[in-house]
């Protein structure tokens, strides 16, 4: 029971964290909360179906073209919406205002393409779990523990090593600073949307194969994300990653003792204890 | 070196600053001293294009750069070094000098000038890999200079470098700025604490209500004028 719990958590971890992180990439830099970014997901997932389900496209070509579409996504939201929100000296909360806009924008227009019902992406039959350590896990699960720690493993080593990386932390660090030594604060907004977005999309096709696609499925992972993010100190990359963990680990070893159905009660229970007591989170700072 | 023309700037369509006819030759310190809200500072950001300019005219080297975007300053060789001691605070020493250098590609240049920094500022090259927030003010006020200086600068401009700064810090930082001179920098520097620089500056302009109220040298602070700028009414 202990070993299936883990694992579980460990699955559930490595999708918040798919989600976290890159809602947190472009919070630490934009500075705004992109809520829309949970429909990025959504929309990854849904174009995955429709060009491989739909169109019977080769699935990894779909794979990757549905990566390129959320990323393009991303970017376009920026350019067409905040941007222009942005010249207009708008504040945060206007910024937040049109993300959520967006995100039910999107969630409707998903509903009017494709209805409410679920679909299924259905590339992977269903398989048989392996046993390991007493637990039962699936290969599609393994690839997605891999798939996040890769791919997360990478962003931190892009923030920490590329110039492209280093330049994205200065503008979050302070960018007004980074505008006079020639860093163009809008260039970089654009690439934490481009690459934030492009995690969003992979989570999306993962998601995707692991769970089915609903139209309401990115908006319940980014309220999943962004606790996560809070968790673990907002802005902090690192730390939304690690908030991602364990709040997977704790909802799930919460059902030992409690209903299954209080899952989502617990995540948010912890929440609050973190507001309350430690608003800045694990790895935030206090300003 | 640079020559403004009856500059007129502020932010948000309120003039800061009006007619001001300033100049710098090359290798000079100019200060530019003057009571609180004066416009000192608005006058080095409008030079930086970081206020906005409503009339007049800003020439670097008989270049006319009054409408040149910030990152496009860099290039022709001017700097500027803001208030307060802004560093990137959550990356380390060498990574902010790198940002620094952010506008070059030439990897041997940057190294170049990663060296020369360090020569000057040796405590940077022990505390390289220290986060730039747990640096002490002086030494968040050395790293600020210091990245300025990986742009292979020809016009440096301070913004108030002593502000907030313990004193033995302060006459490091006047040190440096007289050492930046000795190289061939030309240097405007803003100060609230005028004496010291005066004392450096070749040639110093107080403002006053967003004019120069005053132009000289040295003997400039035993003008009788000088009491009535910073204490006197209207």
């Amino acid at each position: 029971m202990f070993n299936q719990l883990l694992i579980n958590g460990l699955i559930a971890g490595a999708i918040y964290s798919l989600v976290a992180s890159g809602f947190s990439l472009i919070y630490s830099i934009c500075k705004f909360v992109h809520f829309a970014h949970g429909v990025v997901i959504t929309l990854s997932g849904y174009f995955l179906y429709f060009l491989f389900s739909k169109l019977g496209l080769n699935f990894w070509f779909s794979v990757i073209l549905s990566i390129i579409f959320a990323s393009l996504l991303g970017f376009l939201t920026d350019k067409v919406v905040y941007k222009q929100l942005r010249k207009r000296k708008a504040s945060n909360t206007i910024l937040l205002m049109a993300s959520v806009a967006l995100l039910i924008f999107f969630e409707s227009l998903i509903l009017l393409l494709f209805g409410a019902d679920v679909k299924t992406i259905g590339y992977i039959k269903i398989s048989k779990g392996i046993e390991i350590f007493n637990a039962i896990i699936t290969p599609l699960q393994i690839v997605i523990i891999i798939v996040s720690i890769i791919l997360l493993i990478s962003l931190f080593l892009f923030m920490k090593k590329t110039k492209l990386g280093k330049a994205m932390r200065a503008v979050a660090d302070n960018k007004d600073v980074a505008e006079t030594l020639g860093i163009s604060s809008e260039k970089i907004y654009s690439w934490s949307f481009i690459i934030g977005s492009a995690i969003a999309g992979i989570a999306g096709i993962l998601v995707g194969l692991e769970q089915n696609l609903e139209p309401t499925m990115g908006t319940n992972l980014m309220i999943k994300g962004f606790t996560a993010a809070i968790i673990g100190g907002i802005g902090s990359v690192p730390g939304s990653i690690l908030g991602s963990f364990l709040l997977g680990l704790v909802e799930n070893f919460g059902i030992w003792f409690l209903p299954s159905g209080y899952k989502d009660a617990i995540a948010f229970i912890i929440l609050f204890i973190f507001l309350l007591f430690r608003p800045q989170g694990i790895l935030g700072v206090r300003r | 070196m640079l020559i403004t023309k009856n500059l007129t700037a502020g932010y948000k369509g309120i003039e800061v600053i009006k007619d001001i006819n300033f100049k710098i030759e090359p290798g000079e310190i100019v200060a530019i001293i003057g009571p609180n809200g004066a416009g000192k500072s608005t006058f080095l950001k409008s030079i930086f294009n970081l206020a906005e300019v409503y009339s007049g005219r800003i020439y670097f080297k008989d270049k006319d750069i009054t409408d040149f975007e910030t990152h496009e300053l860099i290039y022709y060789g001017i700097s500027y070094v803001p208030q307060g001691r802004l560093v990137f605070s959550n990356m380390t020493v060498l990574e902010n000098l790198e940002m620094g250098a952010f506008i070059f590609n030439d990897k041997k240049l940057i190294k170049n000038n990663l060296e020369h920094v360090y020569r000057e500022f040796q405590v940077l090259k022990r505390k390289k890999d220290e986060l730039a927030g747990n640096l002490s003010g002086g030494e968040q006020q050395m790293l600020a200079m210091a990245r300025a200086l990986m742009q292979s600068t020809e016009l440096l401009l301070l913004d108030e470098p002593s502000l907030g700064l313990a004193p033995k810090f302060v006459s490091e930082i006047f040190e440096k700025v007289l050492k930046l001179k000795s190289e061939g920098i030309s240097i405007i520097i803003v100060e609230q604490n005028a004496k010291k620089a005066v004392e450096i500056a070749d040639r110093t302009y107080i403002f006053e209500d967003g004019k120069i109220a005053l132009e000289g040298g040295k003997e400039i602070l035993k003008d009788p004028r000088i009491k009535e700028i910073y204490f006197g009414g209207r």
